[in-house]
């Protein structure tokens, strides 16, 4: 068990730099995830800390040490690849073996391990089997035992999961978070899919253009996204972003519609009388009936999803996505008005595109 | 693929397996003529360029038939193979190709793994090294013969002048049975270790990178790495080049024939030389062709033996 720390953290491939000067705290057996779009750095801050690519500047500190320097076998962690990286020639129990072999770990000692890690993963059947023999989930669990049965100081995945289908990504998002709770070790997990990212993390790290956006608990990335980059990449179907400005006390959209200025919105509204801004709707937080704001749209698209039903609609230049109870059926073309829960907007300032808190 | 087809295929593998009959039969008459006029282009070349020439030499084997004597050929059953085995020569010959095999085949594995490790470091110019590594293998037979009978030349050679530098006397490399056996066998390891580290080199390249990642994490040095990783892995790669590098090391010709024409005596001619010379030599095509189809049949043990390897481990 460890506690993990990026200092000023720096990487570059020439004079393209990567990664721009990260600073992260880890606390011991927490989990969080490093999340992004493709190229943010991401994963290249993941092999940094497992010693697989070497650093730039900063330092990355396990537990109490700085590990700038050591080769990955000294710095007690163990990994779980993209495309799982199990030996392809050896059988289950060798691939699980390998690492405490190298240890000089007793034979038995080593079978004991193997056989409580199996049982714990349900694996326990496979161990003659070799690496090919194995569905898609198996090996992603047999990747996953052999970093267990290290017992390291700390987890690192790197997306563990985007090999398997959807169904068994959600299965194996599930396994993995109880695992967590089992046996209760730092997890430091990358992933380009805020579904993963919401359900699995202690604590999020947005990253992009290899600079941290926003860290903070799923409940405060999604209800408290710091810039436009963060509402739109958590929650899907994506926020909505419509152009207004403030006009008094009303946030006016360019489409017509006007919003009273909540409180919790903007605390300070009277400073930012006339500013061009960006406001933020979730289509979960569009709202039928209620005598609250509204905005007024043509429908164009209605994808009904069985739980519930998604309307595209356009309002103004802006085209916008409603999430709404499953019965309301609208049909393309007609005109629909629909209301908006003013305490769950959020708004950005339309030209640094961070949140106006 | 329809069920139909499937269940149909289904049950030709069943009867192939009962030890049944070919797949063939239990397709209906329509298809059958499409199967076999598909195969056909592909089984009459083969007959033609394998099927054939093999027919032929097995014929010529068991008769007698000398171009010297413009007597037709007379069928003589064994009495080729018979005169083989009384034929010193014979034995002399094989026993010198299968030492060239048994030298040159592993001499040229560990040179060509440790050419195709260095080749897949990441140099930043990659070409020059591939460059040098083809050279060699594009190189005619003949030719690199030829240069290292300089090389070996006992007083302009280079290898000679390199001794006499050192300190070391120089040696007359082809009056000796022994030093022109080893300078042949130096040859031909220099002419095909290219080729085996090009396939080797191929083999290396299809092992991902992650796999060497995790055995950094799991704590594997370089050396149990190649050991346990890269070894294992190479070994499909291997085999094939071994396959292919035996078969032409039972047919050495070239090099020998070049660097010494098989002397001093016959201490460095191999059966392909000794093939060579009673057929175009001597013109005795019947003997000739009695050896030759013992060095097909050699290949042919060396082929199956390989094969029953990767069968047996695959």
């Amino acid at each position: 068990m460890s506690s993990v720390a990026f200092r000023r953290l720096e990487k570059s491939y020439g004079s393209f730099q990567i990664v721009k000067g990260i600073d992260l705290d880890i606390a011991d057996r927490e989990f969080v995830v490093l999340v992004g779009p493709s190229g943010c750095g991401k994963s290249t801050t993941l092999r940094m800390l497992a010693g697989l690519e070497d650093i730039s500047g900063g330092e990355i500190l396990i537990g109490e040490k700085v590990v700038n320097r050591l080769p990955p076998r000294e710095r007690d962690i163990a990994m779980v690849f993209q495309d799982y990286a199990l030996y392809p020639h050896k059988t289950v129990f060798e691939n699980m073996a390998f690492s405490l072999r190298v240890r000089r770990m007793p034979a038995d000692e080593i079978k004991m391990r193997i056989a409580q890690t199996a049982e714990m993963l349900g694996i326990g059947q496979l161990l003659e089997r070799r690496p090919g023999q194995l569905s898609g989930g198996q090996r992603q669990r047999v990747a996953m035992g052999r970093a267990i049965v290290r017992r390291p100081a700390v987890f690192l995945f790197d997306e563990p999961l985007s090999n398997l289908d959807a169904k068994l990504r959600g299965q194996v998002r599930g396994e993995i978070k109880r695992l967590h709770q089992t046996i209760g070790t730092t997890i430091i997990y990358v992933t380009h899919d805020q579904v993963e990212a919401m359900t699995l993390a202690d604590r999020i790290v947005l990253l992009r253009a290899g600079e941290i956006e926003q860290v903070g608990t799923p409940d405060e990335i999604y209800n408290r996204p710091a810039s436009m980059f963060v509402g739109g990449f958590i929650g899907s179907p994506a926020m909505n972003f419509c152009r207004a400005h403030i006009a008094g006390d009303a946030i006016r959209l360019d489409g017509g519609a006007s919003f009273p200025v909540h409180g919790a919105a903007v605390g300070a509204s009277t400073a930012l009388d006339g500013r061009e801004i960006v406001l933020g709707i979730r289509p979960e937080h569009f709202q039928i009936g209620g005598d609250g704001p509204s905005v007024s749209g043509i429908v164009q698209v209605v994808e009904p999803l069985g739980s519930d039903t998604l309307i595209h609609f356009s309002s103004g230049s802006a085209t916008l996505t409603a999430r709404v109870p499953p019965q309301l059926r609208p049909v393309p073309g007609e005109t629909m008005t629909i209301g908006v829960d003013p305490t769950r907007i959020h708004l950005f300032d339309a030209a640094s595109e961070r949140a106006l808190h | 693929m329809t069920a139909a087809a499937s269940q149909k295929q289904g049950s030709a593998q069943a009867q192939s397996r009962n030890g049944g009959s070919l797949w063939l039969r239990v397709l209906d008459p329509g298809e059958r003529t499409l199967a076999l006029l598909l195969l056909a282009p592909t089984a009459l070349l083969l007959a033609l360029i394998i099927v054939y020439p093999v027919g032929r030499l097995i014929w010529t084997s068991v008769h007698t038939l000398s171009l010297t004597s413009g007597a037709p050929a007379v069928f003589s059953g064994l009495e080729n193979y018979q005169l083989m085995l009384e034929d010193p020569v014979f034995w002399e010959t094989t026993r010198n190709t299968v030492l060239i095999t048994l030298i040159t085949v592993p001499g040229a594995l560990v040179v060509g793994l440790c050419l195709a490790l260095m080749a897949n470091l990441p140099f930043r110019a990659k070409w020059p090294v591939r460059l040098s590594l083809l050279i060699p293998w594009a190189l005619p037979l003949s030719f690199a013969g030829l240069i290292f009978a300089w090389f070996f030349h006992s007083e302009y050679g280079v290898v000679n002048d390199v001794l006499r530098r050192i300190g070391l006397p120089g040696v007359i490399w082809f009056n000796s049975a022994g030093w022109a056996f080893a300078a042949i066998c130096l040859t031909i390891i220099w002419k095909t270790s290219s080729f085996m580290a090009l396939i080797i080199l191929a083999g290396l390249q299809t092992i991902p990178r992650s796999l060497y990642e995790a055995a950094d994490v799991d704590g594997a040095g370089r050396l149990r790495q190649f050991w346990e990783i890269t070894l294992p892995l190479l070994r499909p790669s291997i085999v094939v080049a071994l396959i292919f590098r035996t078969i032409t090391a039972l047919q050495t010709f070239d090099i020998p024939f070049t660097m010494t024409r098989g002397g001093p005596g016959t201490a460095t001619a191999t059966l392909a030389m000794y093939i060579h010379q009673n057929t175009v030599d001597f013109l005795d095509l019947g003997y000739g062709s009695a050896l030759a189809v013992v060095m097909f049949a050699l290949s042919m043990i060396v082929t199956a033996l390989y094969l029953r390897m990767i069968r047996a481990r695959g």
